[in-house]
C-alpha cells in the first residue's frame, strides 16, 4: 500500500524524515518496498495479508502513535444536518454473507476533484475519476472502509436488496465486463435485478454519471472467505475484494459514511438527504482476551516491563485493565474490532514483542531436553549413492520433476498413465516424471550442444510411477570411457562401463546384482539388462541399465549416431537388499592360494553367467575366484565359437593346497565344461 | 726460476678461471687431466719442482701445494657430481606433461549447501527428516492454520494433481507440497515432544521462471518443541546458523512478519554483501537482504498435532537453498541450477 507522508503526518505526528519513518514502521511488521521522497514523499509498505487494517492510513497511524508515543488525530467525521429525506428501503436478505450494510442518500453535484484532492489519489496510486468516486476512494485509503455510490435514480424501486445471485443472472461490471453470477455470488441488488458484486465491483448502469443528483453511498462488511471466493472464480481482484477478503472492520461502515459526508460537505459537492440507514442484525462486541505477564516472558524468551504493556497496547486501540484470573496476573484486553487478526493471547503477546522490538531480544540458545530419534537412513542412503557416482567420475544433476506428457509416455510402465498436474505453467511441465532418465538426457544435450563430448551425470530424487511416488538413482555416459590421456586414444564409453558402475553401486550397499538380458522401450534391444538381486530363492528388481534407444535420445535433442548409456535403479529396493549393519569381520587367509587358467573354446552364444554356473557347480569348495581374463574369436576359433579364458583362484582355510589338488580340481571343472557344454580345452 | 709460493699463487688464479668456463662434463674431466693427471699434470709438476726448493721452505710450501691440490680435487668433484646430477636418468619421463587424472564427480551446489546445513544443525542436536513430495491438503495447508479460501494461500501458489497419486508415504496426495512443513506436522503426529528437527527437501510452487523463480525449489525447514522454548532462543539458534552458513563478519537483523503457522512471526535480514550494508541496486536500497521466514509455533498448529499449546511451546523456520545460494556465491540466474551446465556444476567445491 502507498502511504503518502503528508497525509499520514496529518494523522499522527510523525518525523520528518519520511526515511525514518519508514525504517521504524519496517522494524514492526511493514516490510518497506520503495521510499519516495520529494515533494510527495510515499512510503510502499509490503502490508502482510494479516493487517487489513494497515491497508489505510489510519492503521499505519495507530502503529506510528504507539512507536513514538503521540496521539491519533482522528479526520473530520462530522456529519452534516441532513436535507429532506429520500425514500430507500435498504433490506439483507443473507446477513451470513453480509453483517452489516449501511447507506445514506446525499444530493450532489457531479465535477471535478479540487487539486489537493487529486495529488494524494494520485500519490497513492489511485486514478481520480470525479469528486463523488474521488470521495469514497479517499475514505478508503484514509480509514481503509471500502465504499461505493450508486446513482439512486438507476435504483428500481429505490430498493437495495442484499442477497445471493440467482442462477443465469448476469451483471455488468465497471470495467465493461459481463460477468455470470450464480447463488455463491453476493449482490447488491434493485427490485429488478443485481446492481453490484458485494465487496467487489459496482455495476455500469448505476455509475455515477455527469448528470447525476441524487447517490446512495454504500459502507458495508461482507464476509471474507465468500468475497475471496467470488473475486477469485471472476478472475476480478479490486482494491475492495483484497480489503474485505483480509477481513473487513465490523463497525467501520457507519464512520465510512460519515467521513465521507464530511468531505463532501467540504467539497460542497453533497450533503446528506436524510438519515444515516444502518443494517446490522447481529451486533457483536469486540473480543476480551486475558493476557498473562507471565506468558509474555515465557514465549519472547525476555521479560517486558509491566508498563510497557499498556504502553504499546493502548495506542494500537486495545483496551487494557490490569487484572489477576486465577494466579496469573495479568490483564483484560479488549480488541478493536479492525484488528480481525487477534484472537488469542498469543496475538497480543507479538504485539507487545513487535514493539518491544525484536532487535531488544537476546540470543539465546533452546535446552536439549532429551537425544532426537537418528536421522532419516534415506538421506545417509543418497549420501552413498553420491559417494560412489562422484568418485567413478559423474557429476551430480538437478532436474525438474514435471515434462511434457509424451516425452514421459516412452519412461512409463505399459499401460501407465503419467499423473497429470491440473494446473500445469504450461505443457512443457504437464506431467509428472515416471524416471529421472528424460531430465538427465536433457541434460545431456544441453551439455553437448556447449562443446562438450564426455558427459557423466547422475542424479538422485523422486519419480513418479504408477506405485505412486518413489525414489531413484540414475546416472548417464557419453563419451570417453576415462578421462582422455596423451598416452592412449580416446576409448569410447560401452555398456561394461555403465554395468560396472551399476554393479559397484549396488555393491556399495552389499547388495550383489546379477544382470539379465530385457527389453525397455526406451533402451536398444540387446544391450539392455536388468538389474536382478536373487534372495532366499526370489528374484528381485533392482533397476535397468542399458543404452539410450537413438530415437529416444534425439527425441531430446541428444545426436542419435552418438552413444549414450544409462542406468536407474530403485532405491526402495535398495533400501529393502541392502545389507545390514552388523558385520563381523572375516579373518585373512593364513595359506597361500593356488591359480590355474583354462582356455575353452565354447559356442559364442553361450553367456558367461552360464559357465560361471557350470565351474561353481562343479568345482570342489577350494574354488574361491573365477575371473574371465580374455575373450577372443578369429583365427584358431571356429566360426560361431569363441575362446574364453578363466583364471580360477583355490585356496583352503586350514591347509596349504597342494598342485596336485589344484590340478584335479581343473580337470573336473574343464570336464564339467565340456560334457555341458561341449568345451574344447585350447 | 720464479719464486714457487708466486707459481702457486698463479696456478690456482689459473684454475679458478678455467674451473669457471668448463661448461659441460668433458670440458671438467679435460680440467681434471690438466691439473691431476700424474704424468704431466701441472699440480704433479708443481710438487715435483718443490724437490729443487731450499730445505728450510719446502715444508711451508708443501702445505701450500697440499692445499692447492685438494682443493682442485674436491672443487672439481663438485662440479662433476652437479653435472651427473643434472644429466637425464636412463628411464627419465617428461615430468611436464599431463598426468593421469582419475575422473572425479561433483555434488550439485544445492546437495554441497544441503550437506553443509545439515552437518551444522545436526551439531546442535537437530534431526534430519524426510517426507513425500506429494501431499494432501490438510498436511501441506489446514493443519498449519490454512483452511480452505484462507488469504494467505496466495502466498503459496500451488501446483495441483489432476487426480490422486499415492504419496511416498501411502497416503492419496492432491497437491505438490508448497513446503516442507507437512513433515513436521506428520512428525509431530508420530514423535511426543521435546522436538528438534530440519526438514530439507525439493518444493512446488506455481511461479513462472525467472532470474528469481523456478516451479520447483529446495528448501530446509526447522522445528524445535519443548516447554520452554522462546523467540530469543529462535533468534539465537538462527544467528548462530547464518554467522556459520554466510561467514562471521555478516549483519544479521530480526523483524517482525507474518506466517499463518507461526505467531509472532519474524524474519531474518543478513547485511548486503554487494554494498556492505552501504545500500545498493542488489538490496533494493535498503543494505539488508532476507534470507528467512520464522516464528513461534501457531498454538493451532499444535492444537491439530495433539499437542499441548498451554505446556509446549515452539519454533520454526524455513529458507529456500537457492536463495543462499545466490547470496553466497553471487549466482545471477537461479535457472543455472537446474540447467545442469557440466561448467557450471565443476566451478563449485567437491
Amino acid at each position: 500500500v502507498r502511504i503518502v507522508h503528508a497525509w499520514l503526518a496529518e494523522l499522527v505526528r510523525v518525523p520528518e524524515d519520511v526515511e525514518t519513518t519508514a525504517h521504524e514502521l519496517s522494524l514492526r511488521g511493514f516490510e518497506v518496498a520503495a521510499v519516495e521522497t520529494g515533494r510527495s514523499a510515499v512510503i510502499d509498505f509490503e502490508i502482510t495479508a494479516n493487517r487489513p487494517d494497515c491497508l489505510s492510513h489510519i492503521g499505519l497511524a495507530r502503529e506510528a502513535s504507539a512507536i513514538w508515543g503521540v496521539p491519533v488525530r482522528m479526520p473530520d467525521l462530522a456529519m452534516p444536518s441532513p436535507g429532506p429525506a429520500e425514500a430507500i428501503d435498504v433490506r439483507i436478505e443473507d446477513p451470513d454473507l453480509c453483517p452489516r450494510y449501511c447507506a445514506q442518500i446525499f444530493q450532489v453535484r457531479v465535477a471535478s476533484s479540487p487539486g489537493w484532492l487529486v495529488e494524494r489519489l494520485e500519490a497513492a496510486g489511485v486514478r481520480p475519476i470525479n469528486n463523488i468516486v474521488d470521495v469514497t476512494n479517499y475514505v478508503m485509503l484514509e480509514l481503509g472502509q471500502p465504499m461505493h455510490a450508486f446513482d439512486l435514480d438507476r435504483i428500481a424501486g429505490r430498493t437495495l436488496v442484499i442477497r445471493r445471485a440467482r442462477t443465469d443472472e448476469r451483471l455488468t461490471t465497471l470495467d465493461d465486463v459481463e460477468r455470470p453470477l450464480d447463488r455463491d455470488t453476493l449482490v447488491i441488488a434493485d427490485a429488478d435485478r443485481a446492481i453490484a458484486i458485494g465487496g467487489v465491483m459496482g455495476g455500469v448502469d448505476s455509475e455515477i454519471a455527469q448528470t447525476t443528483g441524487l447517490i446512495a453511498l454504500e459502507s458495508a462488511c461482507f464476509l471474507p472467505s465468500s468475497v475471496r471466493r467470488t473475486s477469485k472464480r471472476l478472475g476480478l481482484k479490486t482494491e475492495a475484494s483484497m480489503r474485505f477478503e483480509r477481513g473487513g472492520d465490523i463497525n467501520a461502515p457507519p464512520v465510512g459514511i460519515a467521513r465521507a459526508a464530511a468531505l463532501l460537505n467540504r467539497l460542497e459537492a453533497g450533503r446528506p438527504r436524510g438519515p444515516l440507514i444502518d443494517r446490522y442484525p447481529v451486533p457483536r462486541s469486540p473480543a476480551r482476551v486475558y493476557l498473562r505477564a507471565a506468558r509474555i516472558g515465557r514465549l519472547l524468551g525476555e521479560e517486558v516491563p509491566a508498563q510497557d504493556v499498556p504502553r504499546i497496547l493502548e495506542p494500537l486501540g486495545f483496551g487494557v485493565a490490569a487484572s489477576r484470573e486465577g494466579a496469573d496476573p495479568g490483564w483484560m484486553v479488549s480488541v478493536p474490532t479492525y484488528r480481525v487478526d487477534v484472537s488469542r493471547e498469543v496475538d497480543l503477546i507479538e504485539e507487545v514483542g513487535r514493539h518491544y522490538g525484536f532487535d531488544r531480544l537476546p540470543a539465546t540458545f533452546p535446552v536439549l531436553a532429551a537425544p532426537q530419534p537418528p536421522s532419516d537412513p534415506r538421506i545417509g542412503r543418497d549420501r552413498l549413492v553420491r559417494r560412489v557416482l562422484t568418485a567413478a567420475g559423474f557429476s551430480e544433476a538437478m532436474t525438474f520433476a514435471f515434462l511434457e506428457r509424451h516425452a514421459a509416455l516412452p519412461f512409463c510402465e505399459a499401460g501407465f498413465e503419467p499423473a497429470a498436474i491440473a494446473n500445469p505453467l504450461s505443457e512443457k511441465y504437464a506431467v509428472l516424471r515416471p524416471s529421472l532418465l528424460p531430465g538427465l538426457i536433457d541434460a545431456c544435450s544441453h551439455n553437448r550442444r556447449r562443446e562438450r563430448r564426455d558427459i557423466q551425470l547422475f542424479e538422485t530424487g523422486s519419480c513418479f510411477r504408477a506405485g505412486g511416488e518413489s525414489r531413484a538413482a540414475a546416472f548417464v555416459w557419453t563419451g570417453a570411457a576415462q578421462p582422455p590421456h596423451w598416452s592412449a586414444p580416446v576409448r569410447l564409453v560401452d555398456f561394461f562401463d555403465i554395468k560396472g558402475v551399476a554393479q559397484r553401486l549396488a555393491g556399495a550397499f552389499g547388495i550383489e546384482v546379477d544382470c539379465l538380458s530385457a527389453t525397455r522401450s526406451y533402451l536398444v534391444p540387446g544391450r539392455t539388462a536388468e538389474l536382478v538381486v536373487r534372495r532366499d530363492g526370489t528374484a528381485h528388481h533392482l533397476g535397468v541399465v542399458g543404452q539410450v534407444a537413438p530415437a529416444v535420445a534425439a527425441a531430446r535433442g541428444f545426436p542419435a549416431q552418438e552413444e549414450l548409456y544409462a542406468a536407474e535403479i530403485d532405491l526402495a529396493a535398495v533400501a529393502a537388499l541392502e545389507a545390514s549393519d552388523d558385520l563381523t569381520a572375516q579373518s585373512l587367509p593364513r595359506f597361500p592360494s593356488i591359480v590355474r587358467d583354462i582356455s575353452i573354446v565354447v559356442d559364442e552364444v553361450l553367456p558367461a553367467a552360464t559357465v560361471r554356473g557350470t565351474i561353481r557347480s562343479a568345482a570342489p569348495a577350494t574354488l574361491v575366484s573365477i575371473a574371465e581374463f580374455d575373450r577372443y574369436q578369429g583365427k584358431g576359433v571356429p566360426a560361431g565359437r569363441v575362446s574364453l579364458s578363466l583364471r580360477l583362484t583355490f585356496r583352503a582355510s586350514d591347509r596349504t593346497l597342494t598342485d596336485q589338488a589344484a590340478d584335479e580340481a581343473t580337470d573336473g571343472i574343464v570336464g564339467a565344461l565340456r560334457s555341458a557344454h561341449g568345451a574344447e580345452r585350447r | 726460476m720464479t719464486d714457487p709460493a708466486s707459481h702457486i699463487d698463479d696456478l690456482r688464479t689459473r684454475f679458478d678461471r678455467e674451473l669457471a668456463q668448463a661448461s659441460s662434463e668433458p670440458d671438467l674431466r679435460a680440467v681434471r687431466d690438466r691439473y691431476l693427471s700424474r704424468r704431466g699434470g701441472l699440480v704433479s709438476g708443481l710438487l715435483k719442482m718443490l724437490g729443487t726448493a731450499p730445505p728450510e721452505e719446502r715444508p711451508r710450501l708443501g702445505q701450500l701445494a697440499n692445499r692447492l691440490k685438494q682443493d682442485i680435487e674436491e672443487r672439481l668433484s663438485a662440479r662433476l657430481a652437479e653435472t651427473e646430477r643434472a644429466r637425464p636418468a636412463r628411464d627419465a619421463v617428461d615430468v611436464t606433461l599431463p598426468g593421469r587424472t582419475p575422473a572425479l564427480g561433483h555434488r550439485h551446489p544445492l546437495t554441497l549447501l544441503r550437506d553443509r546445513i545439515e552437518g551444522i544443525f545436526t551439531r546442535l542436536g537437530f534431526v534430519v527428516i524426510e517426507g513425500p513430495e506429494l501431499e494432501d491438503d490438510y498436511h501441506n495447508f489446514e493443519a498449519l492454520n490454512m483452511p480452505a479460501d484462507h488469504p494467505a494461500r496466495d502466498m503459496q501458489d500451488t501446483l495441483y494433481l489432476a487426480s490422486p497419486v499415492r504419496s511416498a508415504v501411502g497416503t492419496p496426495a492432491t497437491v505438490l507440497r508448497t513446503h516442507t512443513s507437512g513433515m513436521q506436522v506428520r512428525y509431530m503426529e508420530q514423535f511426543p515432544p521435546p522436538v528438534r528437527l530440519i526438514a530439507p527437501g525439493r518444493v512446488y510452487r506455481r511461479d513462472n521462471f525467472d532470474p528469481t523463480h523456478t516451479p520447483m525449489f529446495t528448501q530446509v525447514e526447522g522445528l524445535v518443541v519443548g516447554e520452554h522454548v522462546s523467540l530469543a532462543d529462535l533468534k539465537g539458534t538462527l544467528f548462530v546458523f547464518l554467522r556459520e552458513l554466510f561467514g562471521a563478519n555478516r549483519q544479521l537483523r530480526f523483524r517482525p512478519s507474518f506466517f499463518p503457522y507461526t505467531e509472532p512471526s519474524a524474519e531474518v535480514d543478513i547485511s548486503c554483501a554487494a554494498c556492505g550494508g552501504r545500500k545498493c541496486a542488489m538490496c533494493k536500497h535498503t543494505g539488508w537482504i532476507e534470507v528467512l521466514g520464522s516464528g513461534m509455533v501457531h498454538p493451532a498448529v499444535f492444537e491439530a498435532v495433539g499437542y499441548d499449546p498451554e505446556r509446549y511451546t515452539g519454533w520454526a523456520f524455513g529458507m529456500g537453498i537457492e536463495r543462499v545460494a545466490l547470496l553466497k556465491w553471487g549466482v545471477e540466474d537461479i535457472r543455472l541450477f537446474y540447467e545442469n551446465d557440466l561448467r557450471f556444476l565443476e566451478q563449485f567445491p567437491l
